[in-house]
């Protein structure tokens, strides 16, 4: 017998739990399907779950800074419920944004002050003062190690860097999606795992439900695509859909690197995040003192598309499949060597290689689609993490509110922050749009 | 001290090796210094601290790729390299006898430090080999070593943890353990100038390696097939960790 319930989430990480949350809390019947044995462990558990404002548009700050608060007050936000792996903790570090070529810090800084974003700048003694082993000195362009420039003295100095006391990560992203998860289901949200979705079924130019691997037909007259680096392979599912994006979405690998804390420098208590646009890095504590060293995407570093299912299944061969490169292992290790000279970088590669979910501006889609009653929250491009909470609750009063009748496409719905008094138009995120050339097509958005 | 460390270029563990025609791996897995041999090239480095004027010299014999490895071994703190360049894949006799002519062309030698075993082969064969060819005193494991009177003062880690200290007359081979040192890993400006340090090239027709009397060629390989077994461990978060610390001591023994 099919099943039917309101809304179908396809995906089960950091984003499609808070959607079924927000759904369940309007009283919808909601069914998240995975094809992972648990929540958030798809790409969401390689996550680096930063948690930082700086973004290259108004909008993406403002968000950035509305989904903060939903971390500092994340026990509230589950409804305290009970999850029997604990809570997620957020870590607040601070965020340094260094002032580089590689960032548009000027913009970010004019974005801060127009949302009130609290910063401070701070001149490279301050900086010093703050990370005693860090080296100020400009490296620009970013290089990679095989070529001999790469190795030349600097001459120039930066000019220091932008500083925010609200930021940080969130110490165990898959743990934070599996919490929401539980407080979804507190609402009666329910949950189904290794299962996959082949088809997307619609009826009369209408979505009707999905077809699971092993035949199993489930409806609902809503189903969300929230399928991660699977994104694009669940939109052609849908008739019409992948078609009427004008923004489409990929699956990009990407590495991430953990190295030891230099001798005598306590990281993962005293450490700050940092973007630096200047090497090219950002990074990050990480229990075991451990510096996790994130890539921005350089110019120079190539980019690996990749199918998402031969990914996770290894057989993406040399450089494609879930095994760090040497090559990118020293890329990012000796970048941040100029920037911590007493890093020590092993010659044995660890960390982790999982699949960003890239638009073609970077910048995500929370948008419907052309199939009514099919919507998506999708391109998330490794820098949505973040914004997971107050993404699902945006995505189910979008969905809500296309149910009763608006005309999304012609009257973007307006989203009102809960925390920060804004008002968003959700239109900045449509499928339709234009590329947008603020963006920084990097992890930055 | 002219000290000699042998180091071995090979696949990561980490990475996922696959078989090729049940004969070889598939190379195009990152490699690298064999983790065995870092713990040689540290203490030779422990050494040339405590023995000013000491030179430390890497020797590698493998494909041209094994050049980074090297290039490891000197940014790690080796004075310069030689690699003995052969496309071949040498047994245990070959090699022996190949890091032993370009010891013997460049020496001579007051130690050579190699790692206990190699993680691809894990013959544990080229230490003594080596030591044979040179007429020189061999232990291998070492878990500590001191320079005393001349000599060196070696303990070495037998089977069930327990040690032996010898006392070694110079020159020596010592293969190290694991419990020798903490590898000591390159800082960025190490990488720097180890980019201008030496490293030679050699080959074996140059150094006229003398052909072994025997050779052992692989015929086959097959990968380990684990049975794994996995268990839920449910509970509290402090019932889980209890049960983990026990699983650790008691069945993995890993903790005491």
């Amino acid at each position: 017998m099919t099943k039917k319930y309101d809304a179908i989430i396809i995906g089960a990480g950091v984003i499609g739990t808070p959607i079924a949350y927000e759904l369940c809390k309007m009283g919808y019947k909601t069914l998240n399907v995975d094809k992972v044995p648990d929540a958030g462990e798809g790409s969401t558990a390689g996550s680096c779950a930063i948690v930082r404002a700086h973004y290259s548009t108004e909008d993406g700050v403002a968000l950035a800074y509305e989904g903060f608060k939903y971390w500092l007050d994340w026990e509230n936000y589950l409804g305290n419920v009970t999850d029997e792996k604990g809570l997620a903790k957020y870590m607040n570090t601070g965020s340094i944004l260094v002032k580089s070529d590689g960032h548009d810090w000027r913009k970010v800084k004019k974005h801060y002050d127009a949302v009130g974003v609290k910063y401070e700048e701070w001149d490279v003694d301050t900086v010093k003062k703050h990370v005693p082993p860090i080296d100020m000195h400009k490296y620009w362009p970013v290089r990679r190690p095989e070529d001999p420039t790469f190795y030349d003295e600097p001459t120039e100095m930066l000019e220091g860097a932008i500083f925010c006391p609200e930021g940080g990560y969130v110490n165990d992203p898959a743990l934070s999606a599996h919490n929401i998860m539980r407080a979804a289901e507190s609402k009666g949200g329910e949950f189904m795992f290794n299962a996959e979705v082949v088809d997307i079924r619609s009826e009369n130019g209408k979505v009707k439900g999905i077809t699971l691997k092993d035949g199993t037909q489930i409806d609902a007259d809503i189903v969300v695509n929230v399928g991660g680096p699977h994104s694009f392979k669940v939109n052609q599912m849908a008739e019409g859909v992948w078609e009427g994006c004008n923004i489409k979405t990929k699956a990009l690998r990407h590495e991430v690197m953990y190295c030891p804390s230099p001798d005598g420098y306590d990281y993962l208590n005293d450490g700050y995040h940092m973007s630096d646009g200047d090497i090219g890095c950002y990074e990050r504590p990480e229990v075991g003192n451990m510096f996790l060293i994130g890539s921005e995407d350089p110019e120079c570093d190539p980019q690996e598309w990749v199918d998402p299912d031969e990914f996770y299944a290894g057989k993406g061969g040399k450089g494609r499949d879930n095994v760090l490169t040497d090559a990118q292992w020293k890329a990012q290790c000796y970048r941040l060597g100029k920037r911590i000279p007493s890093l020590k970088v092993p010659n044995q590669p660890k960390g982790v290689v999982d699949l960003y979910d890239v638009s073609d501006d970077w910048i995500p889609i929370y948008d419907k689609s052309d199939l009514p009653g099919f919507y998506m929250a999708v391109g998330t491009s490794g820098n949505q993490y973040k914004n997971a909470p107050v993404v699902g609750r945006m995505m189910a009063e979008l969905i809500d509110a296309c149910e009763k009748g608006l005309d999304h496409d012609q009257e973007p719905f307006q989203y009102e922050f809960k925390y920060t008094q804004r008002t968003l138009n959700v239109g900045f995120f449509s499928r339709k749009r234009e590329i947008n050339y603020d963006s920084s097509f990097s992890v930055n958005g | 001290m002219q000290i000699y460390v042998c180091v071995k270029h090979v696949p990561d563990s980490a990475a996922n090796i696959h078989i090729v025609d049940n004969l070889k791996i598939e190379e195009s897995v990152p490699f690298l210094l064999n983790p065995y041999d870092e713990h040689a090239v540290t203490e030779a480095v422990v050494l040339k601290n405590q023995v000013p004027g000491s030179e430390i010299i890497a020797v590698c014999l493998g494909k041209k790729d094994a050049e980074s490895t090297l290039r490891s071994a000197l940014a790690m703190g080796a004075d310069r390299g030689l690699l003995v360049e052969t496309e071949k894949v040498c047994d245990s006799m070959t090699t022996a006898r190949a890091l032993h002519a370009a010891i013997v062309k460049d020496g001579p030698a007051d130690m050579i430090l190699t790692g206990k075993e190699s993680i691809d082969n894990e013959g544990m064969q080229t230490q003594f080999r080596i030591g044979a060819l040179f007429d020189f005193p061999v232990v291998t494991n070492a878990v500590s070593l001191d320079i005393k009177n001349g000599n060196a003062i070696v303990t070495c880690e037998l089977a069930g943890g327990r040690t032996r200290t010898f006392d070694l007359s110079l020159p020596c081979v010592i293969g190290a353990g694991r419990g020798l040192n903490t590898p000591i890993y390159p800082t960025f400006p190490d990488v720097v100038k180890s980019r201008k340090k030496p490293i030679e090239t050699l080959t074996l027709p140059e150094l006229n390696v003398p052909a072994a009397p025997g050779s052992a060629k692989i015929v086959s390989m097959t990968p380990l097939v684990q049975k794994r077994h996995p268990r839920k461990i449910t509970g509290t978060p402090s019932a889980q960790a209890a049960e983990i610390i026990r699983i650790l001591k008691q069945e993995a023994k890993v903790l005491s």
